[in-house]
């Protein structure tokens, strides 16, 4: 019986230990010093979304998903200017987060939406006051924090998601930033630039060039001053984003009684419409005496077009849609060009302080062609793409993560260390109704 | 939406294709088993209705044997960009086979057989949240193959045997859809259905001297065919239209095996044997999905899996230590079906090598049992083609069997 118990144990820890063993991942910081690790940027580094800074968002903002793998290489702890968690956030205009749900429109159609989570933003977000010299922050991603105001003094008093977590109203963000003395830091800056003149239809102005390089060196010399290194992140094609792809440029569907109307105003002046889809009409002063024409199919329509004027008040029909709701080709080249300009300074100012780059700029385009990750398809496509949030300009915490392993490749290649990418998989994307 | 392999591996003993997650591990005679599952050119018992219906004709006994063989099998998948590990929690699978063979005494050179063994029988089940979820979080393979057999000894040295396999098996797959409800809960697919095959399995024996035999024996392809197949979809309300429950249909083709064996018989207590399997995978070229209700949401799948026909050795010995004990000893090697795109949860299947235990003891003329232990470790770093997981699985698979045999 002795022996018969010894060999059934036997057994038994022969088929327990029958499990395979995790192998040691060798970890390693390579080159680089990850204890005071610092992020500065724009909406995408604060952890902006759907329209807005709330708590959730920054908890995915792509400077904390850097830093969550940083700490895997020694990174003790990483601060950032967090909103209540049980805020409805607020957004660059006041509001409120957004969230997916039904949505009537003017002529009674229920159809899934962004809607707002509330009527009004949470303006207490402003009155926090965030900073500390004990527990400095580590996350200098500021909501519409544009390159060029990177190193402006009084910076709070014109950004109120600034002055929450500044030092004084006199202060600037490279200053602030600098005092917490990093050994390790990641920008993303430029894209608010670009985003502004974007957005507003090609109103607004692009800086030079020059500037932005004299800026950006400014910047990149103040954190290097004591022996930090970086990663620099490229600035993505904007016009590859929702917010500008998501409304089609032939979005005007007509039936045969509108479709005769249209034909019998636009005709004489040379547009002809036919029955189903067709261009919008758009005011472009340089057009013709009237200061309209239909939209070329290489132009885009911006997402902050209000929908309801289009669908039921001729908005785009017989109301040509205004320039602020449209970026011809003419302000896409300017855009496209100066983007490029800005990149090229970037990969410069990177190569000669011997900094990483991030490759975000091709992220955003293979976004925009889609591509599987991990059985998940992810695409620019508006809300079912999966990777944007409902402001279609930044990411969901999905996208965030899979942006951040955009920093964590180039911070590998460039310094020899071995941080894992995050499982993007794991966080969430867009959340339907049930 | 891609929806992965359903039915699996299918009358190979201990598929060179384990195919994971399954384990379906086809295990068809304890005494083969613990030879290297091998036994195409020796008839050891009624389990030689799988090996080699030829074989089966040679013998002189009318016997039954049952046999259960619990497989213990983990996966650890380790996320090459993430370097996030997951297991694979499965429930212990327990194949079983029952093989009775018997002649009227008048006509001693014709052998029935009837066979019944499950050729999957098992269960693959992921850890919750892991990486591959989209790709497969459960895969429940049950089948029971039921072979009706006819042998018959043209010559005291020559066998030949036929048998019909009727395949019955159930399949339910399931996996998460990478859209979440306002919890953030991921939708689930489960596609679940009864599978009906047909094919055959046969064989020729030969004694070329009382010490050498050799065997031939080929298994058709059979092809699985699920016509009646239900998906069932758990989506956000939001989603619902877009993800109707339905039926669809699937094919999958198990592919033929025809294998070649040797046996020696130097002495009364000592055998040995050698069996070459070659392996029609190249038969699996795409595993389709075809939905009734196709939706912008739902498409049809065809995802091209490109396996390559191969070849696999497998050997063992026996030894009679007393003439009521015997021990017996083997292993195998196989090169792997699957091309690296193909790899997925369900076949993290690479080129494998395993070894085998075994003893048999005959209590009297009519009682014996046999154990075997069969024991495996595999490792494969690939990228899929479809889903793009990236990473390494390692799989370790133990099947302690046990059996029993009455002859009359």
């Amino acid at each position: 019986m002795k022996n018969i118990s010894i060999l059934i144990f036997a057994v038994v820890l022969f088929l327990s230990s029958c499990k395979p063993a995790i192998e040691d991942p060798n970890y390693s910081k390579g080159e680089i010093n990850p204890d005071r690790f610092l992020m500065i940027g724009g909406g995408h580094s604060a952890g902006y979304m759907d329209d807005a800074l709330y708590n959730e968002g920054q908890l995915n903002s792509v400077a904390n998903l850097i830093a969550d793998q940083l700490k895997l290489v020694g990174l003790q702890q990483f601060n950032q200017p967090l909103v209540n968690p049980s805020s409805v956030g607020v957004g660059l205009t006041g509001l409120s987060a957004m969230y997916l749900n039904y949505k009537t429109d003017c002529k009674g159609v229920s159809s899934l939406s962004p809607v707002r989570i509330a009527s009004s933003g949470d303006q207490s977000v402003f009155s926090d006051n965030l900073y500390s010299t004990t527990v400095p922050l580590g996350n200098y991603g500021i909501p519409g924090l544009k390159l060029m105001d990177v190193n402006s003094q009084n910076y709070a008093t014109s950004n109120a998601f600034f002055a929450r977590m500044a030092s004084s109203l006199t202060t600037s963000v490279s200053s602030d930033a600098t005092a917490t003395n990093p050994t390790f830091f990641a920008t993303f800056l430029g894209f608010e630039d670009v985003l502004e003149f974007a957005k507003s239809g090609g109103i607004q102005s692009l800086p030079d060039p020059a500037d932005f390089q004299a800026e950006y060196t400014t910047l990149i010399q103040n954190l290097i001053a004591n022996g930090a290194k970086g990663v620099i992140g490229i600035i993505p094609d904007v016009t590859e984003m929702p917010y500008f792809t998501t409304i089609p440029w032939n979005g005007l569907n007509l039936d045969s009684a509108n479709n005769t109307t249209l034909n019998s105003v636009y005709n004489p002046i040379g547009y002809f419409f036919n029955l189903g889809a067709n261009p919008f009409m758009i005011e472009d002063t340089s057009a013709n005496i009237f200061g309209i024409r239909q939209i070329l199919s290489s132009e885009l329509l911006l997402l902050g077009l209000p929908l309801d004027s289009v669908k039921c008040y001729q908005m785009g029909v017989l109301f040509p849609l205004r320039d602020e709701f449209v970026l011809d080709n003419n302000e896409i080249a300017e855009l496209r060009n100066k983007i490029e300009q800005y990149n090229a300074a970037i990969r410069s100012i990177a190569n000669q302080y011997n900094l990483a780059v991030a490759e975000t700029g091709a992220f955003v385009s293979n976004l925009k062609t889609g591509f599987i990750y991990n059985g998940v398809t992810v695409s620019a496509k508006f809300v079912s793409g999966g990777a944007y949030s409902l402001d279609g300009l930044h990411f969901n915490p999905r996208g965030n993560a899979l942006l951040a392993n955009e920093f964590i490749r180039a911070i590998n290649n460039k310094y020899n260390s071995n941080i894992p990418e995050l499982n993007a998989g794991a966080y969430r994307s867009i959340l339907f109704p049930n | 939406m891609p929806i992965k392999n359903l039915i699996f591996l299918f009358l190979i003993c201990v598929p060179f294709l384990t195919n994971a997650q399954g384990f379906q591990v086809n295990f068809q005679g304890q005494k083969q088993q613990a030879m290297g599952c091998a036994g195409t050119a020796l008839y050891k018992d009624g389990a030689s209705l799988f090996f080699n219906p030829g074989s089966v004709a040679l013998s002189n006994e009318n016997s039954i044997n049952l046999a259960t063989t619990p497989i213990i099998a983990n996966v650890l998948y380790t996320d090459a960009a993430s370097n996030t590990s997951f297991r694979t929690k499965n429930p212990v699978g327990t194949p079983f086979s029952a093989y009775g063979v018997f002649h009227l005494k008048k006509l001693e050179q014709l052998k029935f057989g009837l066979a019944a063994y499950t050729p999957f029988g098992s269960t693959v089940v992921w850890e919750d949240n892991w990486i591959g979820r989209f790709a497969l979080t459960r895969l429940k393979l049950q089948a029971i193959f039921i072979q009706p057999t006819l042998s018959y000894r043209i010559t005291p040295k020559l066998g030949i045997g036929a048998g019909l396999v009727i395949g019955l098996g159930d399949v339910e797959l399931e996996k998460d859809i990478p859209v979440q409800d306002s919890t953030g809960t991921f939708a689930h697919a489960k596609l679940s259905g009864k599978a009906r095959s047909v094919g055959y399995n046969i064989g020729i024996h030969y004694d070329i001297t009382d010490q050498v035999s050799v065997g031939l024996n080929y298994r058709s392809k059979v092809q699985m065919n699920l016509n009646e197949g239900l998906a069932d979809f758990t989506v956000p309300g939001a989603l619902a239209t877009n993800f109707p429950d339905q039926k669809f249909t699937g094919s999958l083709p198990l592919p033929a095996v025809a294998t070649f064996g040797i046996a020696y018989k130097p002495n009364s207590k000592i055998n040995a044997v050698l069996d070459i399997n070659y392996v029609g995978w190249s038969a699996y070229d795409t595993l389709g999905f075809d939905y009734e209700n196709n939706t912008s949401s739902l498409a049809d799948t065809k995802s091209p899996r490109n396996y390559k026909d191969i070849v696999a050795f497998r050997t063992g010995m026996s030894y009679k230590v007393i003439e009521k004990l015997e021990l017996r000893i083997g292993g195998g090697f196989g090169f792997s079906p699957v091309p690296e795109s193909s790899v997925t949860p369900e076949t993290p299947d690479a080129n494998r090598g395993y070894f085998t235990l075994g003893a048999g003891y005959e209590f009297n003329k009519h009682f014996s049992i046999d154990v075997s232990l069969y024991y495996t470790q595999l490792k494969r770093t690939a990228t899929n083609g479809e889903t793009n997981l990236s990473g390494t699985f390692r799989t370790k698979a133990i099947a302690p069997g046990f059996g029993l045999i009455y002859k009359i």
